[in-house]
């Protein structure tokens, strides 16, 4: 079916809020029938919403072909580039890239863009002809949009009005055989320009400073602080601090942010997409829960999900609105990330339990609109006067807090009559409206307490002095005491447990000032639970909408009640009332749910526990395990033993990425890891500083571990790694990719199963540069004997009587490992001659280079780089299935090659810089393969032998490739400060058995290189194209002059960004394989923002140009090897893939996120270069990152040829 | 159980042992593994119908399919084991 949208992008001033915040500048697509309306409504409304200012949001059907009519009205060239959609790059990819025709368009001028919807899903689009990241720019101004793409044959109605539409972010989506749904679309979008009722940027009336930047959804944000000063200047709540009441509809009303509307039960789905130009937000629904892919059952599931921009997914909850329980009332959505939630970006799910005709109001008065019910559901009954449905029942008193929920506080109120006619038949404390738990579930009892006590982090005395903890009652004296070391909460208990919580308050009113933040009353808490089941009215721990505020004042107790239905892994809970405030504590834990029949014994004495960060597990079904958990930290409020405060924030209450790091209230920075000898070389090692104080968790070498992943404070994106071992990226799935790595931002929760194969120190690493150097780090110490304090898993043998003595520290340079290489090799045997040397790069043709890189390469080309007739290109070296591969490294790194001889980069930085001389070692480490941590993990880590290389000393590695698990990251891992940054990486690319690798031009076999062919007897031949994604580089530009990025490459900037203002882990230049073309060098030249991807104006860029024909199989190895937090999204122009190239079940996209250190991926183009159908061109590459990747140079383009050119031979088919 | 004969597919011979295999451990218990929902069933079997077997269902992945008599035909089992005097004992499950 053919359909047709004419869009308009206009200039449009978008008011935020109800307070009057509100972009000027502002700019939307619209559809061209509702173009005149919305002018006039903005003319009309200067500081209120108006509901037609929100993201384009048009649907319609897979199959389709889509006519869209783009006219513009802004001041500048700009475009509509649509993701995931098939289209003839050259007419319709809404941007000017390399040689193709431009698309994006004039002011006042029109374009046909033709677009074949290939597959149901979330189609998002945006403007490529202003990608400046500033203020001037389209896409943090709002040119950004979604196509909702349904199953054949599907309508679409207004959930009001039960009538069509053409667009709009809520529709209830019909289809002859399929259920209709609710669809909601909820669009993130982060650093627009706002504006205040005056004129001026708002001001955060807590600390008199300018308020964090804006971050909201659909064009809304309901700020904390604007609803604070209403309770500050009396209007409304007197008594109440701000935090706690800040989503709560009593005192407020309800906020401008998304409110999506249905009836308990209602199937639905949310389309989900990043519009926002910098940041990577986690997606937290509060009662629900989803597959990752809505069509994969096997898939994992989900109820806070990590977004990177310009990426997005379907959110289908399970079971409906109000999820198994039937639960109905308000359920929070929102960023989980807490600067970003208290900016604002946050709306709800209001789940109705009556119907809703129009007739209705809210307890303020304002009215309920009417919601149709879906046509093929049975109606909610009407509400009635004894029965007025959610929430007329609730006995609040509006301009106040919300009430205290009935029975569940300890000495608390019973049920009032209306209420009584609303609750179920039995209600108990913590499920009066709602039971979670079936009948004759065992009930387990927890006694929870919430205190606050210092928490030190490590042995140099570095301490968090309001740490704040969950902790069981039965510990709180020793804990007070001393006798136990505080780590955060674990409970365990198996599936089919109704949870019992009495959850005590015991911290003090008051969360005290220092250099951090400011005095703030914390006088409430709670306990909010994520997976679980539970009645969200009176249990969620939180106070939502038009819910109670089911949390207690100090001292109080409250009674909640949970079901955990099935194996959820780690459920994570924390304080949802100031949160803010005090997470960042400590105020977090999790209930491990694991197999029903599973008892849990502690791992040294083999008691049985319910509790803690290391257990045993023994189920008479499936194999024993340990079970481990890690909790990753950021904003950790430290100071040293002097008192000192450690990264302290531009001024106490800032949101400017305050503090430190932390994992499990610890931390080992590598700053103290220096031995006399100081070489940075042995700052994981054991022998010269003893074990970390991290966590180093205990296993036999074949034991079945499983590590419970959790991010429990407080913004940031870390990357998990785990060196030498691995696991399914999906659990349950047999068919997915095997994974060591895994990106989490708060309140996500991963389960890596995994066996251990051989014994030895196995390192755990927040890999991410600043994360690394200050203290996330551990071992997973797996043992080949006997020892002591480690009980054996039941179903596995005795372990040997200890015959040697454990290793001890020494305080001097570990012993060399042992050389792998004695072993005899079965089946083929491939060598690796590599070389580590200092060198010049030139990133660009404009004169931007790195003079102290650092790189590997064979030996056969060092020769040729030094003299400057091969120019530098990160190394990549092939195996395949079955291979011994021996790499033998050699280093020829000289001491004075190294800019800073103390370590102390100027630019870019880290937190808590220190001395760190550059070491003279390197190494190489690759990810996925399997060795033996002992001798050829590429580090030095824990009582493993030195694997590191001096100045003309060699070493071999022996990897083994088992499995074709395609990329792999290599990186040195002697001096993660001095090397890693400049260069020192790489990939391992493990193929198919019996493939060959031939010289894309010349036929000729290839022994590295980023673009090859693979040819193999049992496939088609395949081009590759590997690309490698790296940030935190220091450039100079042609006149020797240290280049800051991003603040150096930002596209009409005003003048007087100060680069001190940035996040330390947005510091320093990027892009792709030694590679970047920055766009403000080509700016300079030719001052046309829509013209600067162009190759008929500026020739091709310097970043990698990948040449095949269209149709040519071609599968990408992404990977990110290096080096900082800030998430990227990858995206390719026209073209999809599986997101698990092992799996056919998995979903289709055409981006990649959370691109950070250790993140790789094998991309196989569906229907190969030119997509299925066919079309040829220049596709650009690049991140999705508008803020600040693109700009920076982080892109490049895949050439796709019709006709057959000389220089490239086509492939063998 | 009928004698192998040329005539009759393999499959059929191995459907008839299957069944009547369970015919001859009426009362006793039962572990099975189903590769659908909910994959796994421990409980005593009852019955044996043409080529389902009657059980009552002890334990499943899910506990409110418990304590339910179940109908499983044999073609959807993909592992058995019952327990018998000799062999070792199906674990006693218990929260």
């Amino acid at each position: 079916m053919k359909r047709h949208y004419h869009v308009v992008a206009i200039p449009i001033r978008i008011v935020l809020n109800t307070f009057g915040d509100h972009n000027p500048n502002g700019m939307m697509y619209v559809l061209k029938e509702n173009e005149e309306k919305v002018k006039r409504l903005v003319k009309k409304n200067p500081f209120m919403p108006v509901d037609l200012v929100q993201p384009l949001f048009i649907r319609a059907n897979e199959g389709d072909v889509v006519e869209i009519l783009f006219e513009n009205k802004l001041p500048f060239h700009a475009g509509m580039h649509f993701q995931e959609a098939e289209y003839d790059v050259c007419q319709s990819d809404g941007a000017n890239v390399g040689y193709n025709k431009e698309t994006t368009v004039a002011p006042c001028e029109k374009i046909l863009y033709k677009l074949h919807l290939m597959k149901e899903g979330n189609y998002y689009f945006s403007d490529l002809g202003n990608v400046s990241s500033d203020q001037n720019g389209s896409n943090s101004n709002g040119l950004v949009g979604g196509l909702c793409v349904q199953s054949r044959f599907s309508w679409w109605t207004d959930p009001e009005t039960g009538k069509p539409i053409n667009s709009g972010q809520y529709a209830d989506v019909h289809h002859p055989l399929l259920p209709s749904f609710r669809e909601y679309v909820w669009m993130f979008t982060d650093e627009m320009e706002v504006d205040d009722l005056t004129g001026n940027r708002p001001i955060n009336h807590f600390s008199n400073q300018e308020e964090e930047s804006f971050h909201g959804a659909n064009y809304r944000y309901e700020p904390e602080n604007r609803r604070e000063q209403l309770v500050a200047e009396g209007v409304v709540c007197p008594n109440c601090e701000g935090e706690e009441v800040h989503h709560d509809s009593w005192v407020f009303g309800d906020p401008s942010t998304p409110i999506l509307r249905g009836y308990v039960g209602d199937p639905a789905k949310i389309r989900l997409f990043h519009g926002g130009v910098k940041e990577t937000h986690v997606f937290h629904y509060h009662v629900h829960q989803w597959f990752s892919d809505p069509s994969d059952l096997a898939s994992e599931i989900f109820d806070a999900q990590a977004i990177s921009p310009q990426s997005h997914y379907t959110i289908q909850p399970l079971y409906g609105l109000g999820s198994l329980q039937g639960s109905f009332g308000d359920a929070v959505i929102h960023c989980h990330l807490y600067p970003h939630f208290v900016a604002g970006m946050w709306g709800m799910n209001r789940v109705f339990n009556t119907l809703q005709d129009g007739s209705q109001c809210y307890p303020n008065g304002v009215p309920i609109k009417s919601l149709k019910p879906l046509p093929d559901r049975p109606a909610p009954p009407k509400p009635t006067k004894m029965k007025p449905g959610f929430p007329n029942f609730i006995p609040g008193k509006v301009g106040m807090k919300a009430p205290r929920p009935p029975m569940g506080i300890v000495g608390g109120r019973g049920l009032t009559e209306l209420e009584r006619n609303a609750a179920i038949t039995n209600p108990r404390p913590g499920a009066v409206f709602t039971d979670p738990c079936p009948e004759g579930a065992p009930v387990k009892e927890f006694n929870i307490s919430l205190i606050e006590i210092p928490l030190i982090y490590n042995r140099e005395g570095w301490h968090d002095l309001t740490g704040r903890i969950f902790v069981l009652d039965e510990d709180l004296e020793d804990i007070c005491l001393g006798k136990k070391a505080p780590e955060p909460l674990v409970i365990h208990e198996s599936s089919h447990t109704r949870y019992q919580i009495n959850f005590t308050n015991r911290l003090p009113h008051i969360l005290d000032g220092d250099a951090f933040q400011l005095v703030t009353r914390t006088y409430e808490a709670g306990m909010h639970i994520h997976f679980v089941k539970f009645d969200v009215l009176v249990n969620d721990g939180a106070n939502v909408g038009w819910n109670y505020d089911s949390s207690v004042l100090s001292g109080e107790t409250i009674q909640y009640s949970y079901y955990a239905d099935t194996e959820l892994k780690a459920w994570f809970f924390h304080d949802h009332l100031f949160p803010g405030a005090h997470q960042q504590h400590g105020v977090f834990g999790t209930g491990v749910v694991h197999p029903r029949f599973t008892k849990y014994l502690d791992s040294t004495t083999g008691e049985e526990v319910d509790q803690g960060t290391e257990v045993t597990c023994v189920n008479p079904l499936i194999p024993d395990y340990r079970d481990f958990v890690i909790f990753a930290q950021d904003f950790t409020h430290l100071v040293n033993k002097d008192g000192k405060p450690l990264a302290p924030p531009p001024f106490p209450g800032s949101p400017d990425d305050p503090g430190l790091f932390g994992v499990n209230y610890k931390n080992e920075p590598l700053q103290f890891r220096l031995g006399k000898d100081c070489d940075p070389a042995y700052s994981f090692s054991s022998y010269v500083k003893g074990d970390p104080i991290t966590p180093i968790f205990k296993a036999y070498e074949g034991d079945s571990i499983r590590i419970r992943l959790l991010q429990g404070a407080q913004e940031e994106s870390h990357s998990f790694n785990v060196h030498g071992l691995r696991w399914l990226h999906e659990r349950g799935d047999l068919n997915s990719r095997l994974e060591n790595q895994q990106h989490i931002g708060i309140s996500e929760s991963f389960t890596m199963e995994m066996n251990v194969p051989r014994s030895g120190d196995y390192l755990w690493t927040f890999e991410t540069e600043e994360d690394l150097w200050n203290g996330l780090w551990g071992l997973i110490r797996a043992f080949d004997e006997k020892v002591p304090e480690l009980i054996k898993l039941p179903d596995r043998p005795e372990p040997k009587e200890r015959s040697t003595p454990l290793p001890e520290c020494t305080g001097i340079r570990p012993p060399s490992a042992a050389d792998p290489t004695v072993e005899i090799v079965k089946g083929p045997l491939r060598k690796y001659d590599v070389v580590a040397f200092q060198t010049s790069i030139q990133y660009n043709s404009f004169g931007d280079h790195d003079p102290d890189a650092i790189i590997f390469a064979l030996r056969e080309d060092m020769e040729a780089i030094q003299n400057g007739e091969i120019e530098p290109v990160p190394l990549i070296l092939r195996g395949n299935v079955g291979d011994t591969v021996d790499v033998t490294l050699t280093s020829y790194l000289k001491p004075e090659l190294f800019p800073f001889k103390d370590g102390i980069y100027p630019y870019p930085i880290v937190k808590e810089q220190a001395f760190y001389p550059p070491s003279l070692r390197i190494s190489l480490h690759a990810q996925l393969l399997d060795y033996d941590v002992k001798t050829s993990a590429g580090e030095t880590v824990g009582f493993n032998g030195d694997q590191t290389v001096g100045p003309g000393e060699s070493r071999t590695y022996r990897w083994y490739v088992d499995s074709a698990v395609g990329v792999c990251g290599m990186w040195d891992m002697a001096d993660i400060r001095n090397h890693r940054s400049q260069g020192a990486f790489g990939a391992f690319i493990a193929e198919p058995r019996g493939t060959e690798y031939l010289d894309p031009y010349t036929l000729q076999p290839a022994s590295t290189g980023a673009s090859v062919i693979l040819r193999n007897p049992y496939l088609p031949d395949t081009r590759e194209f590997v690309i490698v994604m790296h940030d935190g580089v220091r450039l100079l530009d042609k006149n020797n002059q240290v280049i800051f990025d991003p603040v150096d490459g930002i596209l009409l900037a005003p003048p007087g960004i100060d680069e001190d203002l940035l996040d330390t882990y947005d510091q320093g230049s990027r892009g792709f394989n030694y590679r970047s073309e920055r766009l403000i060098n080509r700016y300079l030249e030719h001052a046309k923002i829509h013209d600067l991807f162009s190759s008929d104006v500026f020739g091709d860029p310097s970043t990698p140009i990948f040449e095949s024909y269209v149709g040519d199989p071609v599968t990408i190895r992404l990977v990110t090897p290096a080096e900082r937090r800030r998430s990227h999204t990858f995206h390719l122009h026209g073209h999809r893939w599986k997101s698990d190239s092992k799996n056919i079940h998995s979903r289709t996209e055409s981006n990649v996120g959370f691109n950070v250190a250790g993140a790789k991926r094998n991309l196989q183009l569906l229907g190969g270069a030119g997509a299925y159908n066919g079309f040829s061109g220049d596709f650009m590459y690049r991140s999705g990152n508008i803020r600040w990747d693109i700009e920076q140079g982080m892109w490049g383009i895949m050439r796709v040829f019709e006709e057959l050119k000389k220089h490239l031979p086509k492939l063998d088919q | 159980m009928t004698q192998p004969n040329e005539c009759q597919p393999i499959n059929i011979i191995r459907e008839e042992g299957i069944s009547t295999h369970f015919s001859q451990n009426i009362n006793k218990k039962v572990l099975i593994l189903t590769e659908a929902f909910p994959f796994m069933f421990i409980g005593e079997i009852i019955s044996v119908v043409d080529d389902f077997v009657e059980m009552k269902v002890q334990n499943t992945s899910i506990p409110a399919l418990e304590g339910k008599t179940w109908f499983v035909h044999i073609d959807s089992i993909e592992v058995f084991y019952i327990e018998t005097e000799t062999g070792i004992k199906i674990p006693e499950l218990k929260e």
